[in-house]
């Protein structure tokens, strides 16, 4: 992963997923699935959550042996940056910062594409947690024609927990 | 403070330094499992409370798209529905988990104008008994009704 896609959405922006979502949260934000108020905002009628930018491209999951797999949805490549280090000892993970950024906001119909670009690997830092890395990905979201609509920045902490142990 | 189109908050009438209503969010299993479900997201750790156990948590916990999402619903449930989202920016502490109540609090940091937008700017924090759960910030635009036309016919996104 340390440089992926571009990976389609399964599925195009939908209001079935809209729903569930909005019932999920129990958010009732009326933009999201009130068409007839919806064209009387801005918007000019209803629109994805923006903090599903998400959800429209994650990979669909294998669920057989996901547990074995940490919870990677997929098998994960062994040149993937986290197979080195999961095979160094550095085998936990500690999600430390998401930065999403929007362009605009979904409408159903929308069908998106993420590629995915590994920005960078710090040194080797001394954390209250073990030793570890950050590792920080750049995921770019685009729209049919191409035009980004949402950036997401995410950065790990992979850390070698077994000095942890040892201090209970 | 409500009262301008589609019920939003108007800019002009928001300030650095108004705090948004706090939110307390009873965080229990459904919710947990209910958000990472309708994200797509199928970790164990998000549903399955022996392996999050096993993982060193202390119980399944929120993922990070449910978190951005009730960031979401905080902020537009105060601005309206006129809000425009333009980035969410946080970093990640303790674990949102079940049984401990999150809550959300914010305030105005920075307003400006662009052009027929109005810009808010919000340092937001969620936080519960074990500690931070997310500190960052929110950047929205909202319209400027002022140069709405008179009409009230909003004008759709191009």
């Amino acid at each position: 992963m340390s440089e992926s896609g571009p990976a389609d959405a399964p599925d195009e922006v939908n209001v079935p997923m809209i729903r569930h979502w909005v019932d999920a949260l129990d958010d009732r934000n009326p933009v999201y699935l009130d068409e007839e108020f919806a064209a009387t905002t801005r918007f000019g009628g209803i629109v994805a959550p923006p903090a599903m930018l998400q959800t429209w491209t994650m990979p669909r999951p294998e669920i057989q042996g996901i547990a074995e797999r940490g919870g990677a949805p997929g098998e994960i490549s062994p040149d993937n940056p986290i197979s080195i280090l999961d095979a160094a000892g550095y085998v936990a993970t500690l999600a430390t910062n998401s930065e999403l950024e929007f362009e605009r906001y979904l409408r159903p119909g929308d069908l998106l594409q993420s590629s995915i670009v590994l920005e960078s690997i710090s040194d080797r830092k001394s954390t209250r947690l073990g030793p570890g890395y950050f590792l920080t990905w750049l995921t770019t979201y685009t729209d049919g024609k191409g035009e980004v609509v949402g950036r997401q920045t995410f950065r790990i902490l992979k850390f070698d927990p077994s000095g942890l142990g040892a201090n209970s | 403070m409500t009262g301008g189109r589609s019920g939003s908050l108007q800019w002009s009438r928001i300030a650095v330094g108004d705090e948004l209503p706090q939110f307390d969010l009873d965080v229990t299993s459904t919710r947990i499992v209910a958000g990472a479900i309708a994200s797509r997201d199928f970790m164990p750790a998000h549903h399955d409370s022996g392996f999050a156990i096993g993982q060193g948590a202390p119980d399944i916990f929120m993922n990070i798209l449910t978190t951005n999402g009730y960031v979401s619903r905080f902020v537009s449930d105060w601005a309206g529905p006129e809000t425009m989202l333009r980035s969410i920016k946080i970093r990640l502490g303790a674990p949102a988990v079940p049984g401990k109540m999150l809550r959300f609090t914010a305030h105005v940091t920075r307003t400006s104008r662009e052009g027929d937008e109005g810009i808010v700017e919000l340092e937001i924090r969620a936080a519960n008994e074990l500690g931070d759960h997310a500190t960052g910030s929110v950047c929205l635009s909202l319209p400027l009704i002022e140069n709405a036309p008179s009409s009230g016919q909003a004008k759709a996104e191009a």
